[in-house]
C-alpha cells in the first residue's frame, strides 16, 4: 500500500500556539477535537477516548510538524484498514484545505443503495423472542393451528403482505443450532464441579502416595460458525431477507455468524447488521454494498469469498449457506472452481434454492447448480417456512 | 535496559542500527506505544515485518521477548501458568512416605498441600511471565486473530491492569507494563474494544526503495541491481491478485535462493527455477507462471 502521509515536515500546522508542557495547549485541542468530530462526521467510528490519546499522542511529538499529526492520529483515532482511506481524506480536507470533490458524487449512491438494502434486509428485533413466547405469539397472531399448516407449506412468492409479516415473525421465534465440533479445550466429564487439584493432592496423600482414579475430561464442544453467502439481486432479495432473519434468531451464537451479500459484487455485512440500533446499522451496510444492480455473478461473487476470506480461514471447520437460484451471468468454470475450493475450505455447504420449490425430484434446471451441485452437501429451497424448518432441523446434524 | 528513545528519529536509528527499517508511520506507533505505556496492535499483510519488529524492539532495548503464539482454540491456562502436576506427583509420594514414618509426631496435612501450590510447582506460561517482567520485556501476541473471541475477552481484561490471580497464590500484578505488541493477519475482525485499548498501524507494503534497502540490509552480500530487479518482479506478482501474494519474507528469500543457484540476474530462466522460493501456493504459480516473462521484464 502506497504511504500517502503528508511528508516529512510539512507546513507548520500550529507554530507558537502548540509550546509548552506535556500537554498541548487549549487552542490545539479545541483543533484536535473538532478533527475529531469531523471525522467521526464522516463514518469513522471516533471514541471520546480515541479523542483523549489523539491529544495525549500529539504531545510527546511536533504539534507544528504535520506529519506527526497525521500519524498521531492515525494510530489512535483509526483502529480498521478500511477508514484510512476516510482518515487520509479528511485530514487533507481539515489540515490542508483540500475541497471535498468526491462527497457529493457519492451520497446519493449511498442514499438509494440504502433503500434497495431497506427493501432486502429488514434486521430483526434485538431481542427474538424465546420459544416459551411462541405460543402466547401465535395467539397474538391470531394463528390457529389451521392457518399454520396453511402457512407452512404456501410458497412465501404466493403469501398476502399480512401472511408475510406473519410468517415472518414465526420465522424470528425459529432457533438456529449450527452443529457443533469439538475445540482443544475440555471440560471435566463429571458435570457440576470445576476441577479441584487442591482435592486431588488430598486424596492422593490419603491414598498413600496413590492418585486417585483419573478426573475424565472430554474435548469440549462448541457450535461451528454458520456462514451466510446471499443472493440479494431481484427475486432474491426477498428470500435471503427470510434467511437473514432466520440466522439472527440465533442470538446466542451471533458472533458465530458471518453474513455475506452478492449480487454483481461480494461484500460482508456481518459488522454492519451486528449492531444495536437497526437503522445505523441500515446506513453502515448501505456505505459497503454499493452495486445491487446488474445481472448476478455467483461464480465471481463465491471466487471472491473463497480468495478474500475462505483461504484466511473464516470458513474453517464452518457450515456455508448459499441462497441463490444459481442463474449465473458469468463463466460455469468460475463457478465449478471456486465451488470446489469452498468445499476444501468448509466444514459443509448448503444451498438454498428457493425455485427448486417443493418437489424433491426436481432437477435444477440452470447451468450454475449443475456445475456446483457435485460440491454441494445438502440442496433445500428455502421457499417456504416448511422448508426453512428442513434446515433448522438438518444443522445440528452437521456434525 | 536502555533508556526509552528520545524522539522518533531517534527511534528509527536505533532500529536501523539492529537490522529494522521501519518507515516513519511505524516508528511513530511505536514510540508512542512506549510514550503512552498502551499496547500496539499490528494488522497487515503477510509476511511484512510484524513479528520482526517485536523481536528487533527486544533486542534494541535489551529487554526479554516474550511470545504468545496464539492458536485456534488456546485458553487461558496455556497462556497464564499451570501447575507442574509431575513434580507434585513427585512431592506427594515424599510426603507419604514421611507421613506414614512420622505417626503422630504433628504431621499438618493443611501446610504439606499448602507448599504444593506454592510458587515452586508453578509453571509460567507467557502472560504470567509478562507481568512478573513488567518492563523488563516485550511481550508479542503474535496472529491473535487465529485465537477465538472468548480469548480475546481474556487478555481484553490482562492488557488493562496487568494484572492476574491465582487463586492459591494470589493476585499479581506487574510493577510496570511490558511493551505489548499484538499481531494480526485479519483472518477476521477483532474486537471494538480491545482494539480501542491499542494503538493501531496497519503495515503495508513497503515502497520499492524501503524494500530493496531492506534485501541490503538482511542480505549484505547482494548486488543492488539484483536487489532491485527482485523487488520489482516481486511487485509486479502483488498486483496479480495471488490468494498469496508475497511479503518482503518472499523477496529475501527469493534474492537468497537465486544466490544458492548462482544465478546473478533475474531471467525468465532463473525466475523458473526459483519461483518457488516466492509464490507458495499452488494455483498462484500456474498463474505466475504464464505471466514470467512479463513479471521479470524491466526493473
Ligand atoms: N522493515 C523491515 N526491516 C527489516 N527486515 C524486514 C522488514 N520487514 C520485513 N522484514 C523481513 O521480513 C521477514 C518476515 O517478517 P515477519 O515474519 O515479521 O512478517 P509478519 O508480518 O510477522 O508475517 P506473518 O503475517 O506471516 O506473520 C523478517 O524476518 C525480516 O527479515
Ligand atoms: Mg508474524
Amino acid at each position: 500500500m502506497a504511504d500517502t502521509a503528508p511528508g516529512g515536515h510539512g507546513p507548520s500546522a500550529f507554530g507558537p500556539a502548540a509550546e509548552g508542557g506535556a500537554h498541548p495547549g487549549r487552542d490545539l485541542v479545541d483543533v484536535l477535537v473538532a478533527f475529531g468530530r469531523r471525522l467521526r462526521a464522516a463514518g469513522v467510528a471516533v471514541g471520546t477516548g480515541d479523542l483523549r490519546t489523539y491529544c495525549a499522542a500529539v504531545a510527546p511529538l511536533d504539534p507544528g510538524d504535520l506529519g506527526d499529526l497525521y500519524w498521531a492520529g492515525r494510530v489512535s483515532l483509526v483502529s480498521r484498514r478500511e477508514d484510512l482511506a476516510v482518515y487520509d481524506r479528511v485530514f487533507r480536507q481539515f489540515f490542508l484545505d483540500e475541497p471535498d470533490d468526491d462527497l457529493g458524487k457519492r451520497m446519493p449512491l449511498a442514499k438509494h443503495a440504502r433503500d434497495q438494502l431497506r427493501a432486502a434486509v429488514e434486521v430483526p428485533r434485538a431481542d427474538p423472542p424465546g420459544p416459551e413466547q411462541r405460543e402466547e405469539q401465535r395467539a397474538e397472531l391470531g394463528l390457529v393451528a389451521s392457518d399454520l399448516q396453511v402457512l407452512r407449506a404456501k410458497a412465501f412468492a404466493d403469501c398476502t403482505d399480512d401472511e408475510l409479516a406473519a410468517l415472518r415473525k414465526l420465522i424470528a421465534a425459529i432457533r438456529l443450532t449450527p452443529p457443533r465440533r469439538r475445540t482443544r479445550r475440555h471440560v471435566p466429564a463429571r458435570r457440576g464441579r470445576a476441577p479441584d487439584p487442591r482435592r486431588t493432592a488430598r486424596e492422593t496423600l490419603r491414598r498413600h502416595g496413590e492418585p486417585p482414579p483419573p478426573r475424565h475430561r472430554r474435548p469440549r464442544l462448541r457450535p461451528r460458525r454458520l456462514v451466510l453467502v446471499l443472493d440479494v439481486s431481484g427475486s432474491m432479495a426477498g428470500y435471503s431477507r427470510n434467511l437473514l432473519q432466520f440466522a439472527y434468531s440465533t442470538t446466542r451464537a451471533l458472533d458465530r455468524v458471518e453474513v455475506f451479500c452478492f449480487g454483481t459484487r461480494l461484500t460482508r455485512v456481518t459488522r454492519e447488521l451486528d449492531h444495536r440500533a437497526p437503522d445505523e446499522a441500515l446506513a453502515r451496510a448501505a456505505r459497503t454494498v454499493l452495486d445491487w444492480e446488474g445481472g448476478t455473478r455467483v461464480g465471481d461473487c463465491l471466487d471472491r469469498f473463497v480468495r478474500d476470506w475462505g483461504r484466511r480461514g473464516l470458513s474453517r471447520g464452518a457450515v456455508v449457506v448459499i441462497c441463490s437460484d444459481g442463474l449465473d451471468r458469468g463463466d460455469p468454470a468460475v463457478l465449478a472452481h471456486a465451488m470446489e475450493r469452498l468445499k476444501r475450505l468448509s466444514h459443509a455447504i448448503i444451498w438454498m434454492n428457493p425455485h427448486r420449490g417443493a418437489d424433491p425430484r426436481h432437477v435444477p434446471a440452470a447451468l450454475g447448480m449443475l456445475v456446483a451441485a457435485p460440491h454441494i452437501d445438502l440442496l433445500l429451497s428455502g421457499h417456504d417456512l416448511a422448508s426453512l424448518l428442513e434446515l433448522a432441523t438438518a444443522l445440528p446434524r452437521l456434525r | 535496559m536502555r533508556d526509552r528513545p528520545a524522539d522518533v528519529a531517534h527511534l528509527t536509528e536505533l532500529l536501523a542500527a539492529d537490522g529494522y527499517l521501519a518507515d516513519r508511520g511505524l516508528a511513530t506507533a511505536v514510540f508512542l506505544a512506549l510514550s503512552l505505556d498502551r499496547p500496539l496492535l499490528l494488522e497487515g499483510e503477510v509476511g511484512v515485518g510484524k513479528t520482526e519488529i517485536a523481536k528487533t524492539l527486544a533486542t534494541t532495548f535489551g529487554r526479554k521477548l516474550i511470545r504468545l503464539q496464539c492458536y485456534e482454540g488456546i485458553d487461558a491456562s496455556q497462556a497464564l501458568y499451570e501447575w507442574d502436576y509431575a513434580r507434585q506427583m513427585l512431592q506427594i509420594r515424599a510426603m507419604s512416605t514421611r507421613a506414614a514414618d512420622a505417626l503422630d509426631s504433628g504431621y499438618d496435612e493443611d501446610a504439606a498441600v499448602d507448599a504444593l501450590f506454592g510458587p515452586k510447582f508453578l509453571i509460567e506460561r507467557p502472560l504470567l511471565a509478562a507481568v512478573r517482567a513488567g518492563d523488563a520485556a516485550v511481550l508479542l501476541i503474535d496472529e491473535v486473530d487465529r485465537a477465538d473471541d472468548e480469548f480475546e475477552a481474556f487478555l481484553l481484561e490482562l492488557l488493562s491492569d496487568f494484572q492476574l490471580t491465582i487463586p492459591e497464590i494470589g493476585t499479581i500484578t506487574a510493577s510496570s507494563s511490558p511493551l505489548v505488541i499484538l499481531t494480526s493477519n485479519r483472518t477476521r475482525e477483532l474486537h471494538d474494544a480491545l482494539k480501542r485499548r491499542c494503538l493501531y498501524h496497519w503495515v503495508g507494503y513497503p515502497g520499492a526503495a524501503r524494500e530493496v534497502e531492506i534485501v541490503l540490509t538482511r542480505e549484505p552480500g547482494v548486488a543492488p541491481a539484483l536487489a532491485r530487479k527482485v523487488v520489482a518482479a516481486v511487485n509486479r506478482l502483488r498486483e496479480l491478485d495471488l490468494a498469496k501474494p508475497p511479503g518482503v519474507a518472499e523477496t529475501i528469500d527469493w534474492v537468497r535462493t537465486l544466490g544458492v543457484l548462482r544465478a546473478g540476474e533475474l531471467d525468465e530462466h532463473s525466475a523458473l527455477d526459483t519461483l518457488g522460493a516466492v509464490v507458495k501456493d499452488r494455483d498462484d504459480l500456474e498463474l505466475a507462471q504464464a505471466r514470467l516473462s512479463e513479471i521479470v521484464s524491466g526493473g
